[in-house]
């Protein structure tokens, strides 16, 4: 076993731990071991970027250019995310839903790290590292939105009948979970519609055409569309609250499902291993 | 030599005893220095609060002293003794360190977890030690009373809960919005609840404050009084715009804010979130406005819901706290014991020094011409084989005291080496 697959393993394991302690905040619903849960889930998070590191550099290829590579790369984004939302915002409990997720897409991601992978010649240049980088940092701050919109859902819920539920003291505050949906939706979409340009441009040089009519592009066009509309209805219509938090969650369910119905009906030149 | 504990709380006297006892011990000379006049009371200390008096005491015999503290709160007291023995309470030895652990925790309060007890139980600390009353044992004790109250307020949750309503409806707003600051409050009927909770908003942070009041005057009372701004309550859909909480408690008999009014205010908010609490009865806002998105309405009975289920949880918390003060006491009663042997073996590490002492005095006179240097290789042999004879037993002693059996056992070790 080589040093990259040690830091794999080290921050599987600590993802797994910290899912677990978030588990366990959850059932005795206590911010104390919330906070325990933050600091492993911290740990697994330097982990995991280390393993990126000694990716690149041990084995010499950027970690991101692989289905499996992505998932990583899409996991560690939402990860640092939702750690840099601790320090202004008292959320940690929302990691009892990030970090299972985190879990999940490191574990989708371990079959990629082991041994080498042959990359197609045309993947190879900054153009196809920014178009990566960027959308899936765009996406994952999506889905970080749309995990606090669903706990969003949950605690109006709690609050707004008056449910006499121990969950409204250990959920974050609907102010909290609303800046956050914002700060995601915000900080997203450029990202995403920076790394669709760069994609286009990047295709332009490897099939000399900017738009190639293909399925993934389309599907995810509608989805950059949905983000659009959400985007102009928050910032020019002052859309808040819970009609916000539901859109964040069925417009990233939207997207969601188009890589599923994508990946299982459609071939596309996004298909490169 | 033991623990004596007499006093009496809320729960055992009624307030006029207790009050009498508390302010005629302050108008006298202090309650410390009659203390230090009992003749079989070694160390004390002196507590009053408004929900209890006790003094704490280590005695020699405890049972006189027992007598003795009795007669002299009866004297202070200035009470019948039939009356005042049915208020105390008497604990000895481990059930005193128990019970103070327990009244520094916030257990034995009136509002369980109330945090004022254990700065009340410190003051008196300071006072006795002012006084000159503590010494080993009571030094060692109050410490460790602080210690097992700073543990029990670290890790049970026993005073995070609000448990009045105002206190509620702060949690609640907290909850909502995340903080209070930056956030408006609007008073709709200037009456006394509304005040206090308008009062405990402000003291989280809510940063304006206004109010709206039939009559005109009443209004701006209420308004200087708060430092907020007054208002007609005409004005009432406009403000509605603009505030975050509402706090409403007018006496008049219909709905004072309809489902229309919030509504209407809501489209030019943007939809920024909006707390109304209605604590009027009957009540002031129309109960379909809480069904409008992003609006939150607690009336009276749902905050006094908030408050009990807090109070609720609290009292689950006071028995995970209970097992930290048991867990403690245990430890300092470890302690305790262990201070019955300790005379026993400073008497023998005396007497095993002095004979060693004596020894190498002799051996100094008979053989002039020893070097210093072989003279403390001598000593240092000595020493350690006087240790290692020493070590079992001394840690035999001090392992039996803790399970409480260390009394023959420094009986015989005293009779065994004429201590």
């Amino acid at each position: 076993m080589d040093a990259t697959t040690i830091l794999f393993l080290a921050a599987l394991g600590s993802y797994l731990a910290s899912t677990v302690i978030y588990g366990l905040s959850l059932r005795v619903r206590r911010v104390h071991t919330a906070k325990t849960a933050t600091r492993v889930f911290l740990a697994a998070f330097v982990l995991h970027g280390l393993f990126m590191v000694s990716m690149a550099f041990l084995r010499g290829r950027p970690p991101l250019l692989t289905a499996h590579d992505t998932a990583s790369f899409f996991a560690w984004t939402v990860a640092g995310v939702f750690l840099l939302f601790q320090v202004r915002t008292k959320t940690r409990v929302l990691g009892a839903f990030v970090s299972p997720l985190v879990l999940l897409l490191l574990l989708l991601a371990a079959p990629g790290t082991r041994g080498e992978t042959v990359i197609a010649q045309n993947l190879k240049g900054p153009l196809v590292l920014a178009h990566v980088i960027l959308s899936v940092a765009g996406e994952a701050l999506f889905a970080l939105a749309s995990l606090a919109g669903a706990v969003y859902l949950l605690q109006d819920n709690l609050i707004k009948r008056r449910i006499r539920s121990p969950f409204i003291r250990y959920f974050p505050s609907l102010g909290d979970l609303d800046r956050i949906n914002a700060a995601c939706l915000l900080g997203g979409f450029p990202l995403l519609t920076a790394g669709l340009i760069a994609g286009s441009l990047w295709a332009r040089v490897a099939w000399g055409d900017a738009w190639p009519l293909d399925s993934k592009l389309v599907w995810t066009l509608m989805a950059w569309l949905v983000y659009a509309f959400l985007l102009h209805q928050r910032l020019a219509l002052g859309w808040g609250g819970r009609r916000a938090a539901l859109y964040s969650v069925a417009a990233f369910a939207f997207l969601l499902a188009s890589f599923f119905v994508e990946k299982a009906l459609f071939t596309t030149i996004h298909r490169f291993s | 030599m033991g623990l004596l504990l007499v006093g009496m709380n809320h729960k055992t006297a009624p307030l006029e005893v207790r009050e009498r006892l508390s302010l005629s011990c302050r108008e006298d000379v202090s309650p410390l220095g009659l203390l230090k006049g009992i003749p079989s009371v070694r160390e004390a200390l002196y507590l009053a609060t408004c929900n209890r008096v006790e003094i704490l005491a280590v005695a020699a015999d405890v049972e006189e002293a027992r007598g003795e503290l009795v007669d002299l709160i009866l004297t202070h007291g200035n009470l019948p003794r039939e009356e005042l023995e049915r208020c105390l309470y008497v604990h000895r030895d481990e059930t005193a360190v128990r019970h103070l652990f327990r009244v520094a925790a916030s257990l034995d309060s009136l509002i369980v977890g109330e945090p004022q007890i254990l700065g009340q139980v410190k003051d008196a600390y300071r006072d006795a030690v002012d006084g000159g009353t503590t010494g080993l044992i009571l030094n060692r004790l109050l410490h460790h009373a602080f210690r097992t109250a700073k543990r029990v307020r670290s890790e049970t949750g026993i005073a995070g809960h609000a448990v009045s309503v105002g206190y509620a409806a702060v949690e609640t707003a907290k909850k909502i919005f995340g903080g209070l600051r930056k956030k408006a409050v609007l008073v709709v009927g200037a009456g006394e609840m509304s005040e206090l909770t308008a009062r405990h908003l402000l003291k989280n942070g809510a940063e304006r404050v206004l109010v709206a009041n039939r009559t005109y005057a009443r209004a701006l009372d209420l308004a200087r009084e708060l430092g907020g701004e007054a208002l007609a309550l005409e004005r009432l859909p406009e403000a509605l715009m603009e505030v975050d909480i509402v706090i409403s408690s007018t006496g008049a008999p219909g709905y004072v804010i309809t489902r229309e009014m919030v509504a209407g205010a809501l489209r030019r908010r943007r939809n920024r979130l909006l707390f109304l609490i209605d604590i009027a009865v009957p009540r002031d806002i129309d109960p379909e406005a809480g069904e409008l998105d992003n609006v939150f309405l607690y009336n009276m009975d749902d905050l006094q819901d908030v408050a009990d289920e807090n109070m609720r949880m609290r009292r689950e918390e006071a028995q995970r706290a209970e097992g930290i003060v048991a867990e403690e006491t245990e430890r300092f009663m470890e302690w305790l014991k262990t201070l019955a042997v300790v005379p026993t073996i400073v008497a023998l590490r005396e007497k095993v020094e002095a004979i060693v002492a004596g020894e190498m005095e002799r051996l100094a006179v008979r053989f002039k011409g020893m070097s210093e240097e072989d003279r403390e290789t001598l000593e240092i042999l000595v020493n350690s084989i006087v240790n290692k004879i020493l070590h079992d037993p001394m840690t035999a002693l001090k392992e039996e005291s803790q399970e409480g059996g260390g009394q023959a056992y420094a009986a015989a070790l005293r009779r065994l080496f004429r201590l």
